[in-house]
């Protein structure tokens, strides 16, 4: 036995000439919770219709519970998913909605209501259990869906974009709702969305896709800190990108310079780095520092321009001229306030800078 | 001012109505009131007024046979076009190869003149038509020719045959606008093929069935030219009325109350089977 | 109950196979009665078990056109269309207008009302019709014969066309007025083209009502105004099945031409459409 719970193996899904998946290998551990997070159209929700069965794959084998399940009909795959639409039964009432997969099952009508109760308490909706669904908003709608796809202790839950139907507030408190739940049942959840915000906050695991491929997977800190492509990098979070060539590595202090244009920037050093290489340099607009032009500067401090300037509310958006070639977006404390045109120094955080080969 | 620009709005509206509602007094509320009058009058004569006209259809045998008949045949009708127009959406919404051919196909009997369609299915059904020539030559046990035509199993057929489309489009059109998350969910919680069609699927498109059901069943319920072609001595309550005034003389009044009764019994199923529709899709 | 379970799961797996048969027999029934009137209009001494007429002619429509006067006919019935068509669509703009766009109290019972004349069996009014006809003489003329007609097509125009006239954008109506349109202005250069879709697909369905029109024709027609219908009618109940045969084939074409039209025009499914509400 492994200790995958659901596991993805070479998994290819092609749409007419269109790869929505290519050769995926993906592998979710028990009580994890782990995010396929990437653009529309670039095969998230293809995965996870590989793994309810709502897609066959062309090619490779999708393993539930360490069992060859690539032909078994959806239905008796034991899942339980939340859908994007909520997908509600219409027709019946929160407490029907909620028995309907226990109905299914043949389980005995006393056990039933049992258990149906139970799941409505989780998710706080024991009155609205003759309520109808059009009579629900749009967050009880949703957690309507979790009770159903949670109350006969399925495997497995997946969540198809389950909160970008609702409005952001409710969002936000909806995602902390989500994990605890989770958190209580001990239950393997794999969620698809393609909000950053949502993924980083929310997962054990991170599978950034992209183009119908995994680009990395990792724990959240690890994908936002350390991207390892320009495209996960742009994609989580804002990004500066500055291109250059490696010009010394310092490994004693774990550092190396990266020269762009004529300004020597001196970065954390990664692996395979090498002097005379390219080098694809990143940094967070929060990580870059700015001080009027009479600072007198240390590592990493240039000179620069204030070219534009956005307001943020909590913070201010600048965009500053470093040469005729460079041009960089940071973000800072709106106290501090410099004007269009004036010469500032910016400093780069070295410890800040990474390096994407 | 303002009671002014009101008064005139309603002109207005009213100046817009008048057509449609000339039409409806003129070709459709006084030709009825006339069938009213008529049917009140004793035969032949303008003056008096008698009930003689229903009580001598109502009393007769006849009369209980040939409002069953009609019934029977509009609802064997409808049911049969449920059963069939359900299997269909069910298929055509797959959109296999050549969907659009079978949603082509099934308007053409509300397309051509149903005396045509009639005239059609009669020469298939005949002694020496296609279906019994081929029963007689699969089954050889089968020596006589099937008798389909003039009889009430047929007229079904018929009745059918001409009337299903409505509910098909109907069914079609609702299934089709059934989210497919929904299916999905169903699939997901474990319900196989057959439980998703009995308590998802079935129980949403019942609205559009049976709101496309209403029209197969007016349809068959009034249908005049199939019966008087395909009916032989079937007569239902349209052909029943005709066959009075085709006499010579013409029995305008007996004709009049009939066409009452029909009307009438019309409207009460309509009534009783569109309360039925709205407490299934509340 | 169980064995219709055990019955579609059987349809389920097999089911491609079945699926098919399903629809060649949908096919079949729906195609080859015409097949057969088609055979039968060009066949001769077709007599027994014979699945193909052993000879084959043109008589039946050369009786079709000399005895039945078939051209008279058609030019008969599409007189009759015509004028009917243009008096529903007259009929159906205004009405339409105040349905689609102007507040009317009680307006969901008056469109109820509107379509009366389709949830009645025409056998119940036509009787009056005919009555009312006889007296003002438009028996036996083509106004009058169409004037029934109206009865049956005025009610389909009035609901195609409120539909259209209630999607109208209001906002483009507003844009005319402000680039100082006039209201006649307005209505020819602005909302004509607009509605236009839908008083075409207006005009086929009222086309096609009239057309194929029955019961109402019966009742006023006289010998000048012999439709194609009531002489298929009457050639069935005189037995020359074959000339019938011929007669049919020539009536039907213009309902292909229709149904190629419904095709590319307008959504097949509005030819039912409308009644959900009532």
């Amino acid at each position: 036995m492994n200790d995958y719970m659901i596991e993805l193996r070479d998994v290819t899904k092609r749409f007419g000439s269109i790869v929505a998946n290519n050769r995926i290998n993906l592998g979710i551990r028990r009580g994890e919770l782990m995010t396929l997070l990437g653009p529309s159209g670039c095969g998230k929700t293809t995965s996870l219709r590989c793994i309810t069965g709502h897609n066959i794959p062309d090619e490779g084998k999708v393993f539930i519970d360490g069992i060859d399940v690539t032909d078994v009909p959806t239905h008796k795959r034991e899942l339980g998913m939340v859908f994007q639409n909520f997908a509600l039964f219409p027709h019946m009432t929160v407490f029907g909605n909620v028995e309907f997969p226990l109905m299914i099952r043949g389980i005995n009508k006393r056990e039933r209501g049992e258990l149906v109760e139970e799941a409505l308490q989780l998710i706080r909706m024991e009155e609205y259990r003759s309520h109808h669904p059009r009579q629900l908003s749009g967050g009880q709608q949703q957690r309507v869906g979790l009770a159903r796809a949670l109350v006969y202790r399925p495997k497995v839950l997946l969540l198809d974009e389950p909160l970008s139907n609702l409005d952001a507030k409710l969002r936000e408190e909806m995602r902390f709702e989500i994990r605890d739940l989770i958190d209580r049942m001990g239950i393997t959840a794999v969620y698809v969305t393609h909000d950053q915000a949502e993924a980083l906050a929310l997962s054990d695991r991170v599978a950034v896709m992209n183009r119908g491929k995994i680009e990395q997977i990792g724990t959240p800190t690890e994908i936002y800190d350390s991207p390892q492509s320009r495209f996960i990098a742009d994609f989580i979070g804002l990004s500066d990108f500055l291109e250059g060539t490696v010009s010394s590595i310092r490994s004693d202090r774990g550092a190396a310079i990266v020269k762009v244009d004529d300004l020597e920037i001196q970065v954390v050093a990664g692996p395979n780095m090498e002097v005379g290489k390219r080098a694809l340099l990143f940094v967070r607009p929060n990580n870059v520092e700015l001080f009027s032009k009479t600072h007198e500067g240390g590592t990493n401090t240039f000179p620069g321009e204030v070219e534009k300037i956005t307001y943020l509310g909590d913070r201010n958006d600048y965009r500053i001229k470093l040469s005729n070639n460079i041009r960089l977006r940071v973000q800072s404390d709106s106290k501090a306030l410099f004007r269009v045109g004036e010469e500032v120094k910016v400093c780069l955080l070295p410890d800040q800078c990474r390096v994407i080969v | 001012m303002r009671r002014g620009s009101n008064l005139r709005s309603t002109g207005v509206t009213l100046s817009l109505l008048l057509p449609g509602l000339v039409c409806f007094f003129g070709l459709f509320f006084y030709p009825m009131m006339v069938t009213v009058v008529r049917s009140l009058r004793p035969e032949g004569s303008d003056t008096g007024w008698t009930l003689v006209n229903y009580i001598s259809f109502l009393s007769t045998t006849k009369a209980r046979s040939v409002i069953v008949l009609t019934f029977m045949l509009s609802l064997s009708a409808t049911l049969l076009s449920i059963l069939f127009s359900v299997a269909l959406a069910l298929i055509l919404r797959k959109k296999l190869g050549g969907h659009r051919f079978f949603r082509l196909t099934m308007l053409i009997p509300r397309v051509v003149p149903g005396l045509i369609g009639a005239l059609g299915l009669l020469l298939l059904f005949g002694s020496r038509g296609w279906f019994n020539l081929l029963v007689m030559g699969v089954f050889p046990f089968v020596e006589k020719p099937i008798q389909i035509n003039y009889t009430v199993p047929g007229l079904i057929l018929f009745y059918t045959w001409l009337y299903f489309p409505f509910t098909a489009l109907t069914t079609l059109s609702a299934l089709e606008s059934l989210d497919p998350g929904i299916e999905e969910a169903a699939d997901v919680a474990g319900a196989n093929k057959w439980h998703v069609l009995r308590y998802v699927i079935l129980p949403l498109i019942m609205p559009g069935i049976l709101a496309g059901s209403v029209l197969t069943f007016m349809a068959a319920f009034g249908a005049f030219s199939i019966p008087l072609i395909a009916g032989g001595n079937y007569r239902p309550l349209s052909v029943e009325i005709y066959k009075q005034i085709d006499l010579t003389p013409a029995r305008w009044s007996a004709a009049s109350a009939r066409a009452m009764i029909m009307a009438m019994l019309q409207v009460i199923f309509l009534t009783i089977y569109m309360r039925i529709l709205r407490r299934r899709s509340r | 109950m169980n064995l219709l379970r055990i019955y579609v799961k059987s349809i389920l797996r097999g089911r491609k196979v079945l699926i098919y048969t399903f629809l060649l027999c949908f096919g079949l029934i729906i195609y080859v009665p015409f097949i057969m009137i088609m055979l039968r209009s060009v066949g001769k001494n077709w007599f027994g078990r014979l699945w193909l007429p052993p000879e084959l002619t043109l008589d039946w429509y050369r009786w079709a056109v000399e005895v039945t006067k078939i051209f008279r006919i058609t030019a008969n019935t599409l007189i009759i269309a015509v004028i009917a068509v243009a008096i529903s669509t007259l009929i159906g703009i205004p009405t339409g207008w105040a349905f689609g766009r102007r507040k009317i109290p009680g307006k969901e019972l008056l469109m109820a009302m509107i379509l009366l004349p389709r949830m009645i069996p025409p056998i119940a009014y036509a009787l009056g019709i005919a009555q009312v006809f006889y007296r003002l003489h438009l028996v036996n003329t083509h106004f009058g014969v169409a004037l029934a007609h109206v009865a049956i097509c005025a009610p389909y125009a009035i609901l195609v066309l409120s539909a259209t006239i209630e999607g109208l954008d209001e906002r483009v109506l507003e844009a005319s007025a402000v680039c100082g349109a006039n209201r006649f202005k307005t209505f020819f250069h602005v909302i004509l083209p607009l509605i236009l879709p839908g008083i075409l697909t207006s005009i086929i369905f009222t086309f096609t009502a009239s057309y194929n029109e029955f019961t109402l024709t019966l009742m006023t027609y006289g010998k000048d105004t012999v439709t194609l219908p009531v002489r298929t009618y009457l050639a069935i109940g005189e037995g020359y099945w074959e000339v019938t045969s011929a007669m049919s084939i020539i009536l039907v074409i213009p309902s292909i031409f229709v149904l190629f039209m419904i095709q590319r025009q307008v959504t097949p499914e509005k030819l039912v459409g409308g009644f959900k509400g009532v």
